[in-house]
């Protein structure tokens, strides 16, 4: 299923929480929508869901424009809201039971939910026993009825313990692999790292920038830190005096050099380690963490590049 | 024909739902027992038996049954609302109307089975031949609940917390049950009687509460009776009580649906 939201806006009162926001969800790609509280993530997915009304702005689905997914495509979609809750006086199977039979599916679909998300065991206890993290599951194994064509999941790490976010992991992977178009907001940065194919990260209902992890750490031209362990000092002082003059002051540490440096300034730390290779024991190239990517970005000005990390 | 399959399942669901919520089970036991208590009592006068239990029966019901229907019905929606599931009921193929009716006739279901069974309780402890004076009640008692089942779903599609919907359904309770009476009555002692005695039975028969007494304990004790002790209540036709039960059963849903579809965001 392709979606194209298109220059959405959203406002309450006062509050602009979407400022025409454009996003593009492709069959088979994860896209992973973050951003600090009051960003506008829950509220755009709200708008796609037909949850929130658009003040302006378009959804189209596989071509046809709207505000909000249709019917006909609201049957192929998996949901899980943020911290859902289910009522606690009845099963987690009673749970199951009753979405399957609201989308059509066999009742096996229920009992096989459970067991995606390891709750089978657990599935004829009261939604009052179950952690927050059981309920978390829960509410995955309902989205994930029926092999939807969109998946939506709003937080879906919140909670989960290490069996849990295996699950979600599993289940994301699988959801990829059948060309499922997913949405996913998130705080969590592992989950970006290893499941997102595009991210967008908001900012007072904007998008301020967008792109893989990859070339999400390019926009932002932090600096990476080189880390070269050497045998005697001499070796270390001799590389610290040839790239002094490049302008990429050596900090040492225990045995180790460590250099910063723009992406593009790594050549020139290759070429001053020339005829010192014999001395190299150890050479590690570390990018910068995405938690500094995101913050580095969110902190850049409205309309400016976000790049500009001094080494 | 999707929305509707949702809509099925999703009343199944309250139906179930409702038969293991304690509050509901606690208000529907204490029911059933109250009315024991009014039919075993009433036993003991021999051949009057149904003349006696019936109109207590009345009396117990017009109070009991309106609070069980607003338990029943005020966190229908805000309930959902709280627990972040709003949204993803919403987001199944199904209408907003669609949820709320279903919510309605599941939960309707679980209260006329609660009411049928505090009125059977009260017939099986009279003698056989009083019994059918007890099932006159069964129609008007089940209104009764719906109406006020009615108020309870769609003051929960209004309100954006649970205990606000359970404080307004108390209050709604107290007013329509309680006050609403006894206001009447005060306008008419201090208006000296200025307001007519058929306006004021009007408004009585206005109230879903007050139709049900009045309706019920005419026929069961009989105009003349009534008029001894001062009430003089006249009934409207058929056509109009209908109309009157139809309009407290339809429209607080209606209203509440509504603000559901207007409201700009309906979760979280």
């Amino acid at each position: 299923m392709k979606i194209t939201l298109r220059n959405v806006a959203v406002g309450f009162g006062p509050v602009q929480a979407l400022r025409g926001v454009d996003l593009d969800l492709e069959p088979g790609r994860v896209t992973v929508l973050v951003g600090p509280n009051g960003a506008g993530k829950s509220t755009l997915m709200g708008v796609l869901l037909g949850l929130v009304r658009a003040d302006r702005g378009t959804v189209e689905v596989d071509g046809a424009s709207g505000s909000a997914l249709p019917a006909s495509a609201r049957v192929h979609l998996g949901y899980l809201p943020e911290a859902v809750g289910f009522a606690d006086n009845v099963s987690g199977r009673q749970v199951t039971r009753f979405f399957a039979l609201a989308r059509g599916l066999p009742r096996a679909e229920a009992e096989a939910a459970l067991e995606r998300v390891g709750l089978a065991a657990a599935g004829g206890r009261l939604v009052s026993g179950y952690s927050r993290g059981m309920r978390q599951r829960l509410g995955l194994g309902i989205a994930t009825m029926g092999a939807p064509r969109l998946l939506v999941l709003d937080e879906p790490t919140g909670g989960l313990d290490q069996e849990g976010l295996g699950a979600l992991w599993r289940l994301l992977g699988q959801a990829r692999d059948r060309g499922c178009t997913i949405l996913v907001t998130t705080h969590d940065l592992a989950l970006i790292e290893r499941r997102a194919d595009q991210v967008v990260i908001l900012r007072q209902g904007r998008v301020c920038a967008r792109g893989t992890p990859r070339s999400l750490r390019e926009q932002s031209a932090l600096p990476l830190r080189v880390h070269v362990t050497m045998d005697g000092e001499a070796g270390r002082s001799r590389l610290a005096d040839r790239l002094a003059p490049a302008g990429l002051p050596a900090e040492r540490q225990g045995e180790d050099l460590v250099v910063r440096t723009p992406p593009q300034g790594l050549p020139a730390v290759m070429a001053a380690l020339e005829g010192l290779h014999g001395q190299v024991r150890h050479l590690r190239v570390e990018e910068p963490g995405l938690d500094q990517v995101y913050e580095h970005l969110l902190a850049a000005p409205d309309g400016a590049p976000a790049g500009g990390g001094a080494p | 024909m999707t929305g509707w399959r949702v809509a099925s399942a999703l009343a199944l669901h309250e139906l179930v739902e409702r038969a293991r919520d304690r509050w509901v089970l606690m208000a529907s036991g204490l029911f059933v027992l109250l009315s024991l208590g009014v039919s075993l009592y009433g036993r003991a006068a021999q051949d009057a038996q149904a003349a006696v239990t019936a109109p207590s029966v009345v009396t117990l019901s017009a109070f009991l049954v309106p609070l069980v229907a607003l338990i029943l019905g005020h966190d229908a929606v805000v309930g959902e609302r709280e627990r972040n599931t709003l949204g993803l009921l919403l987001s199944l193929p199904v209408r907003r109307f669609q949820v709320v009716l279903a919510k309605f006739v599941g939960r309707a279901l679980a209260l006329s089975f609660a009411t049928v069974l505090g009125l059977a309780a009260s017939a099986l402890t009279l003698e056989p031949a009083h019994r059918a004076t007890i099932a006159v009640l069964v129609g008007p008692t089940l209104l009764l609940g719906l109406s006020f089942l009615s108020l309870g779903v769609g003051l929960s599609c209004l309100v954006r917390r649970r205990v606000t919907a359970a404080t307004l359904a108390v209050v709604t309770w107290f007013l329509l049950v309680f006050v609403y009476d006894l206001g009447l009555l005060l306008a008419l002692v201090l208006t000296d009687g200025a307001i007519g005695q058929d306006t004021v039975a009007w408004l009585v028969l206005a109230n879903p509460a007050g139709l049900y007494r009045a309706g019920l304990l005419l026929r069961l004790v009989g105009a003349d009776q009534l008029a001894e002790l001062g009430l003089t209540v006249a009934m409207p036709g058929a056509g109009l009580r209908a109309a009157i039960w139809a309009a407290w059963t339809i429209l607080p849903l209606l209203l509440g649906t509504l603000h559901l579809s207007t409201r700009k965001a309906v979760h979280g």
